[in-house]
């Protein structure tokens, strides 16, 4: 694994992933505190840091929202310690009420926040462009293009960021957090965690009065910081001369009328695009996207005929573009959003940039992406869609299988919240009436509570529950609201790579927290009807869940039933394998119900008698779809070596199981 | 600008995409070879189409293969490989894993009688060599299960691909990576994993 790069002394050449790259800076930089709350994509941080934890003196938390992670690396920066929070996109959406004063207060120890963005919304509810956050925060802003300079950039962040007593912002995208190329990392000095005695020589507070003087100092700061900006090599002039790129400015002005602006990964497709078509054009990459640096940018354009701004998402740079132009140069033709296939929407890449740079230069396209694409499409047109769905074994199977009997024909409003649950959104199930961001279901409950008749019922996951389900519970209580809430206690955050949270007995790399009691919880808010449920045993539930669901108020169903990735490494881990279930094909009556609406990727037709087949590397024996089958034709394969026929779910299970094979012989 | 050597590793969430790139990104770094690699971690894992693009040499600076520039697909399932085949540069090699894995969708329209039957793994592999693809089809499974372990299938497959010619990296490199990316106590099975897909290479039809 590229994490022995983690561990080597250095300096050395690695491959590396720019999620691994940033955590090697922030180790060189002699970083002490790390915290996050996890999200695609920057789960890979998360999870190098917790492996660096066995190798170096530091402290990390998964905090329980990215509000409470940025305050607590703020809290350590202010006695002194480095330390370094990351989070995605919308994650800053939930930190932004600290982020704005952390302008304001300022910091002591270099702190640094990587936010990550996720153009194309892969793993995301939104496409948001984090860059914004930058600007109106009056924070310092990087947008790294590869590891190498997110590499860079961090350990050049933790300069600045003490420089300024300034937190820095570091800007990622899906493309570059999960790219991996080489790094030349540098030598790894770290010193001893020592705690200070807190001084009180300095405050860090921001109301009114000193409210409007951290205005100033910050305004101060970001002047002062234009002039790093107009420095900086992250912000730097190259050329491409038809064949290979150069530092700097080309060595005469003909044949270099079209400039091109850019920063982050759209750099990359840029270059790129340019050695296929072979055309000349003056480059501005800005990796310092905040403040930017305008005197370098009036000088860049003043020379151009034609000035491309190749970004992604909003037109952010292209904004101080325009207004620069202004001034530098009136006449230059700009090509932005709107020109060629540029737009808003998604992501750019190679194709796009040759399409676009082949339309600005009139060299014709050497290849036509478009109708290769298309033709390729039309011969894959027999495929089925693959769209992510629930694993083998889980929890939210049986909890949604048995709710949606549960409801019945009942009208229902269904607010669902986020997390793997919200792949029930997705196609083919599309079950869902509303999902926005994490807590919204409790929220959104509320006001269908006031425009509509309909019982309004909430699910949420035990992770999004303690990250902003509490406040919406609250709320609701007070507030004498009528909703069902199904808590998916399934241990884990489980969609972002099975982390740890609030009611689990570990936090970080197996360390031991207090666990805390969600019924205590939710009874101490106020919650009177609950139900507690196996997720598993999909028939029990009904009569229960019927019992919440016409309960008049706040009710909760807690649905309890390990994450089934996490529980079977864990498993696996103990010496253990799974127990699959079978299809008997003898009792098989082919009704499919173990197939239609309950989708398991273990469970398929066997197209030679049309019985239903359990893939035995697949299924890890949950037995759900054996309480579908109306015939009893699914069995444990436990039964075929003379076990019992039942699920075999703990490692107590399974030696039970061994032990009947032996006797079975 | 000179080229690049390009690749397409894909598959299905859970059989191991994002290792098998791993393998093959750390075996070029062995081999001294730049190399980049773009990913998608998140939400497509579980259960999805999974992708994950290579560029290996010189000049290659962005984390995505164009379209139609790849010079390699490798794929886990014989229809993902139909499905990334747009990125297949023409004339260029598949080379698939046979055993298809229905997803849970498809099963259900043939439960709801939506659909007849299942793609069938013929109709996979016409459709690809119609588009003027070579393909080598390894059989992964059973020889994941003869290296004595179901969940191999992907090094077998990096076995297979060590044994293409035009691979820019040498099959010691490509060994080496395979012991550095596996669990230590699974180093023997990983090893027979990838000598079987290495010896089962027959060159592209
Ligand atoms: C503000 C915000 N932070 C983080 C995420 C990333 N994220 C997506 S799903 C998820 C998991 C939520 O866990 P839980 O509610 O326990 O559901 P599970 O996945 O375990 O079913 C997280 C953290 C997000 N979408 N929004």
């Amino acid at each position: 694994m590229a994490f022995k790069y983690i561990t080597e002394k250095g300096p050395a050449r690695a491959y590396m992933m720019a999620n691994e790259a940033v955590v090697r800076a922030a180790l060189e930089s002699d970083v002490k505190v790390y915290s996050t709350y996890p999200g695609s994509p920057t789960v890979e941080i998360l999870s190098t840091f917790e492996g660096a934890l066995k190798h170096y003196d530091l402290r990390m938390e998964l905090s329980v929202n990215e509000k409470v992670a940025l305050e607590t690396a703020a809290g350590a920066s202010f006695v002194g310690m480095r330390s370094f929070v990351s989070m995605k996109s919308v994650g800053v959406n939930v930190a932004s009420d600290a982020l704005y004063v952390l302008a304001y207060t300022g910091v002591k120890g270099g702190c640094v926040l990587l936010l990550a963005d996720d153009p194309h919304a892969h793993s995301s509810q939104s496409e948001q462009d984090g860059r914004w956050f930058g600007y109106t925060s009056y924070l310092p802003m990087f947008d790294p293009s590869s590891p190498q300079e997110a590499y860079d950039m961090v350990k050049e962040a933790y300069d600045l960021s003490e420089r300024y007593s300034t937190l820095v912002l570091l800007r990622t995208t899906t493309r570059v957090n999960h790219q991996s190329g080489i790094v030349d990392i540098q030598m790894m000095n770290r010193t001893p965690i020592k705690k200070s005695d807190w001084g009180n020589d300095h405050n860090y507070t921001a109301v009114g009065v000193t409210a409007r003087a951290g205005k100033l100092d910050m305004l101060r700061k970001m002047e002062e910081m234009k002039g790093f900006s107009e420095g900086t090599p992250f912000n730097r002039l190259q050329y491409f001369d038809g064949e290979d790129l150069h530092e700097g400015a080309p060595p005469r002005d003909e044949g270099y009328e079209l400039g091109i602006v850019t920063s982050g990964v759209p750099y990359n497709y840029t270059v790129e695009a340019l050695g296929k078509l072979g055309i000349r054009a003056r480059i501005l990459k800005i990796g310092l996207i905040n403040p930017v640096p305008s005197r370098k940018i009036s000088e860049f354009l003043a020379p151009l005929k034609k000035v491309m701004v190749v970004e992604e998402l909003s037109p952010y740079l292209e904004g101080f573009i325009r207004g620069i132009c202004k001034d530098a140069n009136p006449s230059v033709e700009l090509m932005g959003k709107g020109f060629g296939p540029f737009t808003e929407y998604s992501e750019y890449n190679i194709p796009m940039l040759v399409e676009a740079l082949s339309l600005a230069s009139g060299r014709p396209m050497p290849f036509d992406y478009r109708s290769h694409v298309k033709k390729m499409e039309t011969l894959a047109d027999i495929l089925p869609i693959r769209p992510p769905g629930f694993c083998a074994g889980c929890p939210h199977r049986g909890t949604f299988t048995s709710l949606k009997r549960a409801i019945g024909s009942t009208p229902i409003f269904f607010s669902n919240d986020i997390g793997c649950y919200t792949m029930l959104v997705l196609p083919p199930i599309e079950w869902s009436d509303s999902q926005l961001c994490m807590g919204a279901s409790l929220g959104i409950a509320a006001g269908v509570n006031y425009g509509a008749n309909n019982k309004v019922v909430c699910a949420i996951g035990d992770s999004t529950l303690f990250h902003a389900g509490i406040p919406g519970i609250a709320n609701a209580v007070h507030n004498k609201h009528d909703l069902t809430l199904v808590v998916l206690h399934n241990s884990v955050t489980a969609m972002t790579g099975q982390q740890t949270h609030p009611a689990h007995e570990l936090t970080v790399a197996g360390k031991e927290g207090i666990s805390i009691d969600i019924e205590r919880m939710l009874r101490g808010l106020g919650i009177e009807k609950i139900v507690n449920l196996n997720a598993f045993e999909i028939r029990k539930n009904l009569k229960l869940m019927k019992e919440a669901l016409d309960f008049k108020g706040v009710s909760a169903i807690i649905s309890h039933g390990e994450c089934a990735l996490y529980h079977f490494r864990n498993l696996r881990r103990e010496g253990a394998q799974p127990v699959p279930f079978y299809v008997d094909r003898e009792i098989c009556k082919r009704p499919y119900n173990c197939i239609k609406d309950f989708l398991c990727p273990a469970i398929s037709i066997d197209e030679r008698d049309g019985t239903s087949r359990i893939a035995p590397e697949i299924c890890v024996g949950c037995g759900e779809c054996a309480q579908m089958c109306g015939f009893g034709a699914i069995k444990s394969t436990a039964t075929l070596h003379g076990g019992e026929n039942k699920v075999y779910y703990t490692k107590a299970d399974h030696d039970e199981f061994l032990r009947s094979k032996e006797v079975g012989k | 600008m000179k080229g690049s050597f390009n690749m397409i590793d894909c598959g299905v969430g859970g059989q191991g995409v994002v290792m098998m790139a791993n393998i093959v990104g750390e075996a070029c770094v062995r081999a001294g070879l730049r190399v980049i690699s773009g990913e998608l971690h998140g939400l497509s894992q579980r259960n999805g189409s999974v992708i994950a693009h290579q560029r290996i040499g010189e000049t290659a600076i962005s984390p995505l293969v164009p379209y139609g520039e790849a010079d390699v697909i490798l794929s886990l399932e014989p229809m993902e490989a139909l499905r990334y085949l747009y990125f297949l540069k023409p004339g260029g090699l598949v080379i698939t894993n046979t055993n298809m894995i229905h997803p849970p969708t498809e099963t259900q329209m043939l439960a709801k009688g939506e659909k007849e039957r299942y793609v069938r793994y013929d109709e996979v592999v016409e459709r690809i060599r119609a588009s003027g693809a070579r393909i080598v089809e390894v059989d992964a499974l059973e020889l994941a299960r003869e290296a004595g372990n179901p969940q191999t299938e992907n090094v077998v497959m990096v076995g297979a691909l060590a044994a293409v010619p035009e691979i820019p990296v040498g099959k010691e490199h490509m060994l080496e990576a395979v012991k550095d990316n596996v669990p230590k106590n699974a180093l023997d099975v990983n090893v027979r994993a990838f000598e079987l897909g290495y010896g089962s290479f027959k060159p592209g039809t």
